[in-house]
């Protein structure tokens, strides 16, 4: 009996949910467009990049890494970008402003004399730019061990329906 | 009848928000990474509305049986979820009762929560008494 029950209860919530959604102001789609940890879209890979090279993530890995509170997400953009709309909880690391001189006593302060072995995620706004390739090349090269490249970068991030930070209204 | 009222009142507060707002409810989902990508919708809009009806059944004793098996079933599935965001390092939105989007809900208090929850869930699962039904 308590497995009738079971199945009439689970029955009526399928009518009823499904049902209740073609009515509700907060309507969703049947099937969402979400990806599986798993799935097989993989993480987008720059034609220049090279076998040395960190590894790249995909969305599905990037947003896993930043649930993890461990994780430093580096935004390679210039601050005006970078101020617009960010991963929450990112540091700014301008690529194109890198100082001439010891860069590894600039990383290591920009970080904040972290561990090496840290996670780091190095990403800029997406396909289009590879700042986020070449700061973590030169993050990389002084050391640090566990670089990877979000390569989707912020417009990915954004796109999936994760929030941005803004700190200023750039709009227009 | 203590466990019942509990257990009843539970599911429909926790029902409430998740059955105004199952986009919010799905991306809490989403964030356990448990779910495959296609089902989670559905389970959002499904399950919000399997916690009311059973909150209510076991309220008023109408389908009790089902309803306690469910409790027990998603008790322990919640259960399982939110130990393995622990056990993943994961700091996801619960999604327990309102789904904030925030990631940063306890989850070790949650997992509190449902184990002191599956006592109650346990206990009307081998319960006999018959007391309080509305119809069997």
């Amino acid at each position: 009996m308590a497995i009738r029950q079971a199945i009439i209860l689970l029955i009526l919530a399928i009518i009823l949910g499904l049902g209740a959604n073609l009515v509700s102001p907060n309507k969703i789609e049947y099937i969402g467009a979400y990806r599986n940890l798993s799935g097989s879209d993989g993480p987008i890979i720059p034609p220049d990049a090279e076998e040395n090279d960190p590894p790249f993530i995909d969305i599905n890995v990037a947003h896993l890494e930043h649930s993890t509170q461990r994780t430093i997400f580096i935004d390679a953009r210039e601050k005006e970008e970078f101020e617009c709309g960010t991963i929450p909880g990112s540091i700014n690391i301008p690529f194109e402003y890198m100082p001439e001189g010891d860069l590894q006593l600039y990383l290591d302060s920009c970080l904040g004399h972290v561990a090496y072995d840290r996670p780091i995620v190095v990403y800029c706004s997406g396909e289009e730019c590879d700042l986020s390739l070449h700061l973590a090349r030169n993050l990389a090269e002084y050391g640090y061990t566990r670089v990877t490249i979000f390569f989707g970068g912020s417009r990915e991030w954004e796109r999936f329906g994760l929030g941005l930070e803004r700190r200023r209204d750039c709009d227009g | 009848m203590i466990s019942r009222l509990f257990i009843g009142v539970v599911l429909i507060y926790a029902s409430f928000y998740k059955v105004i707002d199952p986009g919010s409810f799905a991306r809490s989902i989403w964030f356990y990474h448990m779910v495959p990508g296609d089902l989670i919708n559905l389970m959002a809009l499904i399950l919000p509305w399997l916690e009311l009806l059973c909150g209510l059944a076991l309220i008023f004793g109408v389908c009790y049986r089902g309803a306690v098996v469910w409790a027990n079933v998603m008790t322990i599935i919640f259960i399982i979820a939110l130990y393995s965001t622990i056990y993943r390092g994961l700091s996801v939105d619960c999604g327990c009762f309102k789904a904030s989007g925030a990631a940063a809900y306890k989850a070790w208090k949650s997992l509190a929560f449902d184990l002191v929850m599956l006592i109650f869930t346990v206990q009307m699962f081998f319960s006999r008494s018959k007391k309080w039904w509305l119809a069997q």
